[in-house]
């Protein structure tokens, strides 16, 4: 037990490390094919509230009768998301029941997207994506 | 040892006696009066949260592109095409800022700017677009090029225009006009910016931005960033590297950040069919 301890604090730092060397940053939306609008309906896993890209991942189905596999969506930045689309750290909760519309990644052999939309199943809340939404209205 | 020691001496005597060279005059901040505090009142009202107007940003890609010499044309054509495929280039990578003059012209962060004796600091939301110190107190740039990211900005009013000159910004600073079309600078980058409200809530940044080693001609360039008051706008601090991690909880209890695997593109490896 404690060896595996060890070793989970050693990954743990040697992530941080790992995490610095990729090439992680404030990337385009271009390996989404944003033409296509898919459906996914699930259950919460996780919502990583991150800068600069928040991600959502979903065990869920495209079609009734499926076997339910894991998704994983990514958005824009916390901040973006506030003002954009009404969202909030606790927007979801992992378990929550939820229809998430999104734009599938251009690599077919990928579970993946960019969330358009997202419905909670249980209070009918809808959260939204576009963070050029925020251009409109006024200053108030 | 005492006579060696005092023929050693013997030949630095008259060196003793020069006048040791002078140093420079050290140069301070004053501390603000009460009346740089009050002529802050003058200004004209930069307050509230400032967003960019995206759509104009990713307008301009098309209707003002910069005038990119044979070379870098080159390069950013590849871009676009490997965009247009699905694989965008990753311009600004490894969490480095998108720095000066690029967070002026692709961040999609909010800023807010305040004002302060001497100084008109930007504050952005992100590690993206972190912070601008612009010097209004006077000074010039510095005789010694110590480049950084943001580069040496010093400002000026005229009349409710701030102007503001950039120098002595990283070669490797990208000249960028979307999240995946963008080049380095390459060195002598230079940038002059007129700020000013084009309307009540409208803040314009006038660019021209002369980058010798990338582009044939200086670039002109207008930014629109819009107001906004309300609190759901204030800014989120925003870490970039945090978007390679996961918070999880250790064994013993520790809320610590694990790695989570991303593509060359930057999104998240999702996972395989």
């Amino acid at each position: 037990m404690l060896k595996s301890r060890k070793l989970a604090g050693a990954l743990a730092a040697c992530g941080l490390l790992i995490g610095l060397s990729t090439a992680a940053a404030h990337h385009s939306a271009a390996m989404y094919d944003h033409s296509r609008t898919l459906t996914l309906t699930g259950t919460v896993v996780e919502l990583r509230w991150v800068n600069p890209h928040v991600s959502l991942s979903v065990n869920g189905t495209l079609k009734e009768g499926e076997e339910p596999a894991l998704w994983v969506l990514e958005m824009t930045s916390p901040g973006n998301l506030v003002r954009a689309g009404g969202w909030r750290r606790d927007a979801v909760k992992p378990g929550d029941k939820v229809v998430v519309d999104f734009s599938p990644l251009r690599e077919a052999d990928r579970r993946g997207g960019a969330l358009k939309k997202l419905t909670v199943a249980s209070s009918g809340e809808v959260f939204t994506a576009d963070l050029r939404a925020q251009e409109k209205g006024d200053a108030e | 040892m005492a006579l060696m020691l005092a023929g050693l001496a013997l030949p630095a005597a008259p060196a003793c006696a020069q006048e040791p060279p002078k140093k420079a005059p050290i140069v301070t901040n004053p501390p603000p009066t009460a009346q740089d505090w009050a002529d802050l009142a003058k200004l004209p009202d930069w307050s509230g949260v400032w967003i960019p107007k995206v759509t104009d940003q990713d307008a301009q890609v098309k209707t003002n592109p910069p005038p990119w010499n044979a070379e870098a044309a080159r390069k950013i054509a590849a871009m676009f095409a490997e965009e247009k495929a699905g694989r965008p280039v990753l311009i600004f990578s490894y969490c480095l800022p998108e720095a000066h003059p690029s967070w002026m012209l692709i961040s999609h962060n909010a800023m807010e700017i305040l004002f302060t004796p001497g100084r008109v600091t930007m504050l952005g939301e992100s590690d993206g677009n972190r912070l601008r110190r612009i010097y209004t107190d006077g000074r010039g740039h510095p005789e010694i090029s110590d480049p950084t990211f943001h580069g040496h900005s010093i400002g000026h009013w005229e009349g409710d225009t701030l102007v503001v000159d950039t120098v002595d910004i990283m070669p490797q600073a990208p000249l960028a006009v979307s999240e995946a079309a963008g080049l380095p600078n390459n060195g002598d980058m230079h940038v002059i910016e007129r700020i000013h409200l084009a309307d009540k809530d409208v803040l314009h940044v006038d660019l021209e931005i002369h980058a010798p080693k990338i582009l044939t001609a200086p670039w002109k360039t207008t930014r629109i960033f819009l107001r906004r008051r309300a609190r759901k706008f204030d800014i989120v601090e925003g870490v970039c590297v945090q978007g390679n991690l996961s918070e999880r909880v250790s064994p013993e209890g520790d809320h610590i950040f694990v790695p989570v695997e991303r593509t060359i593109w930057g999104n998240i490896e999702a996972p395989k069919k």
